[in-house]
């Protein structure tokens, strides 16, 4: 009978995905306005880039300024990737599974970098090594802020690792090596892979480090010539490229990551895994997590506290409160605006297959790869045609929420996917309808992974830099900018107040981000990586 | 009191049938049972007639209204069905009280809930948390939030399917006593054969995404329509058999002889339909192989003498007074269930 290889296939897969009703009108039409508003930026870009002709892009693309551009670009985020993987899987594997002391503080030190802007890292090396710049100083600065991403998704895949998996392997006669292959490996891939990702995306689209340290990347070069103001169609074909390039990459991703394999089998829940005890290499381990932490946060902090207790400047305190409140409301407002633009697609990618979420699923790919400076040149040059919108504080957040629409969706998604399906079926059968449900059942169940998707959110914009510079209104100083302006003339002093104050307020999000007790917070770590 | 049919149902998953032309009507009132093995798409059945899925074809109507046509369903909230998942699917976050109180939208809201909780035997219980309750518990509750909206068909999707043992038998009782005393057209599917004999006043036996034979529990147990529904029913013995031209059957436990022309097919039997004595001049000679021992009952594993090929399970109650290497006497007490072999 043909039948029986159908109703086989239904037993592993889940009933839920026969047959699902279209997702309800109000759904995928908000779904589909939210995407319209989120791929205006690319559209403008493409429109822009081919408005003098598709030899006039060629042009552009083979000048030998743009192939070298292209070359920096991509040996860095290749030398970045490949370090802040080795060093993040090593981190994470001796935190979570040594008997390391005091394993909790290193795991604090090993993701508070998340809370320093890369250009407030560059400018207090600069500081302390005048001479510091170049292609290899990027390397470093880059490598030590993006190692968190990698340290965060090989936690949470070690911690969720069934031990029992480990344990049955063992007794099959499998050695630790063995097992770390065979086992751990395979279900640790995609997430680690993701979490690469994020870092080859984080070097594509750092702004600051690379202009401070005059390394010709695309967000560099674009920002020159959008500075420049001479040449707005070549900026825009680079941007395309520099997209192109990231989508590349993330499709890339896509086919090496594989089928996503649940990790835990059973039923029971997962036990505490016994620690491996590494003796005398465990002051070399602790040795190499603190050194990772002096570079990513103990030049940082030492440089800021001895230029902001030097006396060599004068504190503006107006300002100084002033740009803490311009930060904090630009950064909660776009959190806002991303959560809400983000909930309908979230929703419907979470609970639905449908044509419109694969669509969905597409532009979000596409705003995940649009950088910061891309999505500044778009929307600047959008504004300046609608005067209400130019440099304003609406679009300023409208930009945030472009740029970090992907962490929204991803984080909305995953914690609305959490709730079991059956619970809206029952809902359904008690009479309420798919809004009521997902007010009075979906979204409250979800809420501790959506909030802590909000916390991400809002963290990355506090750090924003090249859309906040072109974005924001006339005279609207944030923390970012502050510093922007000060490191740029080398007042590195000047910098000081500002760039404290932003780490301080970065890092109350990052420290519950990283908090393994906090519920969500282990699919946020995950998940930071979409 | 809605009645409920299906006529012609198919649903499909990547373009195959994991229903395929489903018909079945269960009277008003009637507690019914779909008994499958998992993977035949009993739970699909389910999540059609509750509107969470849409059908490639066929129609479902309550009584005389339609509520799905090919693939066009009212939607799952204006069907007003019951539905009690497996291991109960509380909504975690509300209390039992608001658990029950969840669907209904009256103002005497409070007067329903106390009456479902005094229905299912816990009123001290309405300020607990899901989390609090143990699985029968979560059962007990699921149902209570279900009947509170007074629903037309109940769909109960294997709810005793998590509860131990002896948990399960008791709660199933209580569940159909309060059903079948609301008179609710219920729809429980299930792959535990025993589950469906017990509770149910019509068993269908479902196959392939078909329901292949309906009847009341005696009706289906006792006269399968195929040796391979009748395994679904309950333990059987397949032994080949003939029947001559004169109508006489032939097989190891008549051991009458076989006619020349006879056409050759296969005897169904279920264990408690043979009788063991120690005379072994009462019917066919065997010996005892093994004894599994139940309690209440003993399973016996026989080799038929002549043929020690062919082993025969038999049902006897306790007391068992027999030992393993006995020579025995067998006979058939039952009907002969006849499939002569497709040709």
């Amino acid at each position: 009978m043909t039948n029986s290889a159908v109703t086989d296939k239904e037993t592993f897969k889940s009933d839920a995905d026969l047959n699902e009703l279209t997702p309800p009108r109000w759904l995928s039409g908000t779904a589909l306005l939210t995407l319209s508003l989120a791929v205006i930026p690319f559209g403008y870009l493409l429109v822009r880039a081919t408005s003098n002709g598709f030899s006039a892009v060629l042009d552009v693309v083979f000048r030998t300024r743009t192939v070298e551009t292209f070359f920096n670009t991509l040996f860095l985020a290749l030398f970045v990737g490949l370090l802040a993987l080795v060093l993040g899987t090593v981190s994470a594997w001796i935190i979570q599974r040594t008997d390391i002391y005091f394993p909790r503080y290193f795991l604090v030190l090993a993701t508070l970098p998340l809370a320093i802007p890369s250009y407030v890292l560059t400018y207090t090396w600069i500081a302390l090594i005048p001479s510091f710049s170049g292609f290899f100083a990027a390397v470093l600065i880059l490598t030590l802020t993006t190692t968190p991403y990698v340290t965060l998704a090989a936690l949470a895949v070690l911690r969720r690792i069934d031990n029992n998996q480990e344990e049955s392997a063992r007794a099959l006669g499998f050695s630790t090596a063995a097992v770390a292959r065979k086992i751990i490996w395979p279900q640790a891939r995609p997430t680690i892979l993701a979490s690469l990702l994020l870092v080859v995306l984080y070097v594509f689209s750092d702004f600051g480090a690379v202009s401070l340290l005059r390394v010709d990347t695309f967000t560099r070069v674009i920002h020159t010539m959008y500075k420049a103001s001479f040449d707005r169609t070549a900026a825009a074909v680079i941007a395309i490229a520099l997209v192109l390039l990231a989508v590349l990459i993330i499709w890339l991703e896509r086919k090496l990551r594989g089928r996503q394999v649940s990790s835990r089998t059973g039923l029971g829940t997962a036990k505490q895994v016994p620690v491996i005890k590494i003796g005398q290499y465990k002051w070399a381990a602790m040795l190499f997590l603190g050194l990772l932490a002096v570079g990513s946060i103990g030049v940082p902090i030492w440089t800021l506290l001895t230029r902001f207790f030097a006396n060599d400047v004068v504190i503006d305190s107006a300002s100084l409160v002033s740009s803490t409140l311009a930060t904090l409301v630009a950064s909660f407002s776009g959190a806002v605006v991303a959560m809400s633009l983000a909930l309908p697609l979230g929703v419907l990618l979470a609970r639905y297959q449908s044509k419109i979420s694969r669509v969905s699923e597409f532009s979000i790919l596409l705003t995940h790869a649009l950088p910061g400076v891309v999505i500044g040149l778009a929307l600047v040059a959008i504004g300046s045609k609608i005067p209400v919108l130019y440099q304003s504080l609406p679009l300023l957040a409208f930009s945030y929420a472009v740029l970090f629409l992907a962490k929204a969706v991803g984080s909305i998604r995953t914690s609305v996917a959490r709730v079991p399906k059956v619970l809206d079926d029952v809902s359904r059968s008690l009479g309420l309808t798919n809004l009521e449900t997902l007010k009075r059942i979906t979204l409250p169940l979800a809420a501790p992974g959506v909030l802590t998707g909000f916390l991400l959110v809002l963290l990355t914009a506090m750090k924003e830099l090249p859309a906040t510079l072109m974005l924001r209104p006339t005279g609207y100083e944030t923390l970012a900018t502050e510093i922007w302006a000060a490191t740029n003339i080398s007042r590195y002093s000047e910098a000081a107040p500002y760039a404290l104050v932003l780490i301080v307020i970065a890092a109350i999000p990052t420290y519950l981000l990283s908090r393994p007790d906090r519920a969500g917070s282990a699919d946020t770590q995950e998940n930071m990586s979409l | 009191m809605t009645r409920l049919s299906i006529d012609g149902l198919t649903v499909t998953y990547a373009k195959r049938p994991v229903l395929n032309e489903l018909s079945l009507t269960i009277p008003s009132g009637a507690f019914a049972a779909v008994l499958g093995p998992s993977g035949c798409g009993k739970t699909t059945l389910l999540r059609a007639i509750a509107g969470f899925i849409s059908p490639f074809s066929g129609a479902i109507r309550f009584d005389d209204n339609l509520v799905s046509i090919s693939s066009i369903v009212v939607p799952p909230e204006r069907r007003k069905v019951g539905y009690v998942a497996q291991e109960g699917a509380l909504f975690p976050h509300l209390s039992v009280y608001e658990n029950i109180a969840f669907g209904l939208k009256t103002e005497n809201k409070s007067e329903t809930v106390s009456e479902m909780l005094e229905l299912i035997g816990m009123q001290k219980f309405a300020k607990r948390m899901p989390a609090e309750l143990s699985g029968g518990q979560q059962t007990r509750v699921a149902l209570a939030r279900s009947l509170a909206t007074k629903p037309s068909v109940m769909l109960l999707d294997e709810p005793f399917s998590a509860l131990d043992a002896a948990l399960r038998d008791e709660l199933r009782s209580e569940v159909v006593a309060l059903l079948k005393a609301a008179k609710t057209t219920t729809l429980m599917v299930t792959h535990d054969r025993e589950e469906a004999l017990v509770s149910a006043d019509l068993v269908a036996l479902m196959r392939r995404g078909q329901i292949v034979q309906v009847g009341s529990p005696a009706e289906v147990y006792r006269n399968p329509i195929s040796p391979e529904i009748a395994i679904s029913t309950g333990d059987v013995l397949v032994l080949d058999a003939a029947q001559s031209s004169t109508g006489e059957f032939s097989f190891a436990l008549n051991q009458k002889p076989r006619s020349a022309n006879s056409v050759l097919g296969k005897v169904i039997i279920r264990p408690e339909e043979i009788n063991i004595s120690s005379n072994t001049t009462a019917g066919v000679l065997a010996t005892i192989a093994k004894i599994d021992y139940y309690g209440h009952d003993a399973v016996i594993h026989l080799s038929v003498a002549g043929s020690p090929d062919q082993l025969i399970d038999a049902r006897v109650p306790a007391p068992v007074d027999f030992e393993v290497g006995q020579a025995v006497g067998l006979e058939h007490v039952g009907p002969v269930r006849w499939f002569p072999n497709p040709t």
